[in-house]
């Protein structure tokens, strides 16, 4: 019997108004067919602020709507723990759970979540910062210590409204950002757009790979084939492209056996896998990280090692 | 009227709450409701218009008081009854058996292992509840005494605060949580490995996800609602509130059906979770429950939670924050979107509770029902803060004002009063919780509670830990202004409770027209006074005119 791979989890953290909704819309309607068909649970505080096309939707019953494309969402209605046990009841469970947290929550609370399910993985905690209301949330007397908990969760920075903040303001807030996290990625983003696979990493095994390349928004992919390289290895060489490095995804095999490998929400993992490894390895990251040659280099194994 | 029989009650004392006639001998009982009180005398004349009345002298030694009215529990109280009970004190349960408390960790333990030993299906998850590690200094319960239960099932144990649980090392492999990098739920020991206790919500999420027990359904289910009725009408308990609902499509039916059947024996108010849904549609939804209001079963609140708890360090609390250093606590909704939601039913004429523990939650709450007030007056909504726990002279000042009233958490005053001097609030501050004596002086209605199941359910120990402010380690809280009299409490926990939730006109005292719902007890709480108010036997109750006893009291 095949074990199931744990369904990763994504938070989308941010105050009112940064513009969770017009992030979580836009992976919505980019998955599909032509992106490996995921089929994504998304998990919202309101159905009427997601503004779905009603020719998108296939059906719509309770707190649930389906979506023509295999996604679901559901609304959380305040109770996040039945949503989470309603959604891991689905069979087949989803390919990913994007969880747009309220304006208040903690998303290392809600990361706990993955933690304690024997089938959901945290894959990453994202961020937005709103550049025109920064100066605001900063100081709020009440929500202060919640916006910077919320910063200081994120595995990737996104800042938003940027169209609404002068240039001082985007160029002072970036530069707090870089200091205060230097290990975190950070991007700009303008109503929503986003390539789904810098937010929410590579879906199947078997997609495959663009080749190296630009994959707009500040960020470059690079991919290749490893040959059976132990996964100390590897591991201790992914580490040494921090933090220019994002996410990283392979289907791989050792001496040990076949696994596949998630760099996600800032940390490494394996997990067994019991299929056919296809040696598959895709990274993502910044413009910083060493270019494909270099990289191509870093991946293979020297053959006196 | 004619010759229909009417049930004249004898009783040793009757203390009515009714200011024009506090205290009486005799009620007569027609149709569900009061017909009339006072001397057997006074009642005679009703006689002649009204067709005989028949004497019953069965409480001629006891004393009745109107039935106690809980403001705030929530019907997972019944739900726990299905497992086996393993807290500090002895507590009963809805058949009558009182579960004997445990006074150690290595008791609780042999408990447990007894427990296992007699279960038939030794495989299935073995669940337990009501340990309260706060009485057991020296050390805390680890996954190694559960695993003395047992290696081959889950095992796990619910404490009392329901915040946190234990778990054994099946139920940690199950979850494969021991490589998790997230240590904010999960205790760890010096070594970094993980204890088996679990804090918060993600505990139970674990817990069910592992067993795949739904406590959820069951919490829900009519058969916990039974036992939740059952339970509070043996602390002379005649209307209880479910405290928090989220009422899914189609919920209310079952309900209704389990409430109105005659052996149901007590009224429910429900309050309904006020962000299940967008403010708009959540009015809508309201409206539809209050369809299937009867005479026992009301849906007239609606419920919004704003911070957490004091003893869990997630109530949000005015700086300095916490005695012992802890960060503030949580928001559990937006400020701004609590705003939304208190106009909306504010608009609707919908009478909101707000659960806030923390000053600094109390203060932003009374913000936002102000503004509320400022763009849909309305002079009688009632809105209430629920816990409330650390609210000043000010705040109160402000409530009187803004004509909100409070329903206190008194019972914490002695079940975490010690921890709150020591740990979380220190001295200076830990005197003012829970003050339902500066309430009264500032003029804010008042009612107590237990929010039973987090403490136990039992109004005569709740009016006792106001009266009294006498923590469980044996100190007083405060320096007497916070204390209200007897008299106080018991109107708190009657009329104080009934007005909160807009009864006051139905149930609460005993005058005539009023239901006939009455607790009967061994004693007059008035003359055993403030020291014996917790120990007096409850007989039973009476709803409606029907009369519950208790099993083997006297
Ligand atoms: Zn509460
Ligand atoms: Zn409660």
């Amino acid at each position: 019997m095949q074990a199931a791979q744990k369904v990763p989890l994504t938070i989308i953290s941010g105050f009112l108004g940064s513009g969770k909704t017009s992030l979580l819309n836009h992976l919505l309607t980019q998955t599909g067919p032509s992106n490996g068909g995921r089929r994504i649970t998304a998990l919202v505080n309101d159905f009427g602020a997601l503004n779905i096309d009603a020719e998108l939707i296939a059906e719509k019953h309770g707190n649930q709507i389906a979506l023509a494309n295999g996604c679901v969402c559901c609304s959380i209605g305040d109770d996040l723990m039945r949503t989470f046990i309603e959604v891991m009841q689905q069979d087949p469970l989803p390919d990913h759970i994007i969880i747009e947290a309220s304006g208040v929550a903690e998303p290392t609370r809600i990361a706990g979540f993955a933690a304690v399910d024997p089938q959901m993985r945290l894959d990453g905690i994202v961020t937005l910062v709103d550049a025109a209301a920064h100066h605001i949330h900063s100081k709020d007397p009440h929500l202060a210590d919640n916006y910077a908990k919320q910063i200081a969760a994120a595995h990737l920075l996104l800042i938003s409204k940027t169209d609404l903040a002068d240039e001082k303001q985007r160029a002072a807030l970036s530069d707090e950002l870089r200091a205060s996290y230097p290990g975190v990625p950070l991007a700009e983003i303008t109503h929503g757009k986003m390539p789904i696979n810098v937010v929410l990493g590579l879906n199947t095994d078997s997609e495959i790979p663009h080749p190296q390349g630009d994959i707009e928004h500040d960020f470059v992919q690079w991919a290749g084939h490893l040959s059976d390289m132990p996964r100390a290895e590897l591991i201790a060489k992914l580490e040494t492209l921090r933090p220019h490095v994002l996410r990283a995804k392979g289907v791989l095999r050792d001496s040990e056996g076949a696994y596949v490998l998630h760099l996600a929400g800032g940390r490494i993992s394996t997990e067994a896998y019991a299929r056919d490894a296809s040696g598959h390895f895709v990274i993502i990251g910044k413009p910083q990280m060493p270019d494909a040659a270099a990289l191509a280099k870093l991946f293979t194994r020297s053959a006196a090692a | 009227m004619g010759d229909k029989v009417s049930i004249i009650y004898q009783a040793k004392s009757i203390r009515t709450m009714n200011p024009h006639l506090p205290h009486a001998t005799h009620i007569a009982v027609r149709d569900g409701h009061i017909l009339a009180v006072g001397t057997e005398q006074d009642i005679d004349g009703w006689q002649e218009a009204w067709g005989p009345l028949e004497l019953n002298a069965d409480f001629a030694e006891r004393s009745l008081l109107p039935g106690f009215i809980e403001g705030h529990s929530h019907m997972m109280e019944g739900m726990f009854w299905d497992y086996h009970y393993i807290g500090f004190y002895d507590r009963e349960g809805p058949d009558g058996t009182v579960w004997p408390g445990l006074k150690s960790i290595d008791e609780v333990v042999a408990k447990l292992k007894e427990i296992q030993a007699a279960r038939s299906d030794k495989d299935t998850p073995l669940l337990a509840w009501g340990f309260d590690p706060i009485y057991f200094t020296d050390r805390r319960m680890n996954a190694a005494d559960l695993d003395a239960v047992s290696m081959d099932c889950a095992v796990i144990v619910l404490h009392a605060s329901l915040h946190i649980l234990n778990a054994n090392n099946f139920v940690m492999d199950a979850a494969d949580v021991k490589g998790a990098d997230n240590s904010e739920f999960i205790r760890r020991d010096e070594n970094g490995q993980p204890t088996g206790e679990f804090l918060g919500q993600l505990g139970y999420y674990m817990a069910m996800r592992t067993t795949g027990i739904n406590l959820l359904a069951i919490a829900s289910s009519p058969e916990t609602l039974v036992n939740f009725a059952n339970v509070a009408r043996q602390t002379g308990v005649t209307t209880a509130t479910d405290l928090v609902n989220p009422m899914p499509e189609g919920s209310e039916k079952p309900m209704r059906d389990a409430v109105d059947a005659d052996d149901f024996p007590m009224r429910l108010v429900v309050a309904f979770q006020g962000n299940s849904k967008e403010p708009e549609e959540a009015v809508a939804r309201m409206q539809e429950l209050q369809e299937s209001n009867s005479d026992k079963l009301r849906f007239s609140i609606i419920k919004m939670v704003a911070d957490g708890s004091i003893q869990g360090f997630s109530a949000r609390l005015k700086w300095p924050h916490y005695y012992n250093g802890a960060e503030n606590g949580l928001w559990y909704i937006e400020p701004e979107r609590l705003g939304d939601y208190l106009k909306a039913y504010t608009k609707a004429g919908m009478q909101v509770h707000v659960h806030t523990n923390g000053d600094e939650c109390t203060e932003v709450a009374l913000d936002k029902i102000e503004e509320a007030l400022r763009e849909h007056p309305w002079p009688d909504h009632r809105h209430t803060l629920q816990h409330c726990q650390m609210a000043t002279r000010s705040h109160f000042k402000r409530m009187k004002a803004l004509g909100v009233g409070v329903n206190l958490f008194s019972n914490h005053l002695y079940y975490w009063g010690d921890a709150h001097i020591n740990i979380t609030m220190g001295p200076e501050r830990a005197a003012r919780l829970d003050d339902a004596g500066g309430a009264l002086a500032e003029g804010v209605p008042l009612a107590i509670h237990s929010d039973a199941p987090v403490t136990a359910l039992a109004p005569l120990f709740t009016a006792w830990c106001a009266v009294n402010r006498l923590s469980s380690g044996g100190v007083t809280l405060g320096n007497g202004t916070q204390n209200i009299t007897v008299e106080q409490a018991l109107y708190a926990i009657t009329m104080g409770a009934a007005y909160s939730l807009k009864m006051e006109n139905e149930v609460g005292s005993l005058e005539t027209g009023k239901r006939a719902d009455i607790a009967i007890l061994a004693e007059d709480p008035i003359e055993v006074g403030a020291q014996g108010l917790k120990d007096i036997s409850v007989i039973g109750t009476m709803v409606g005119g029907h009369v519950h006893l208790n099993q083997g009291r006297d």
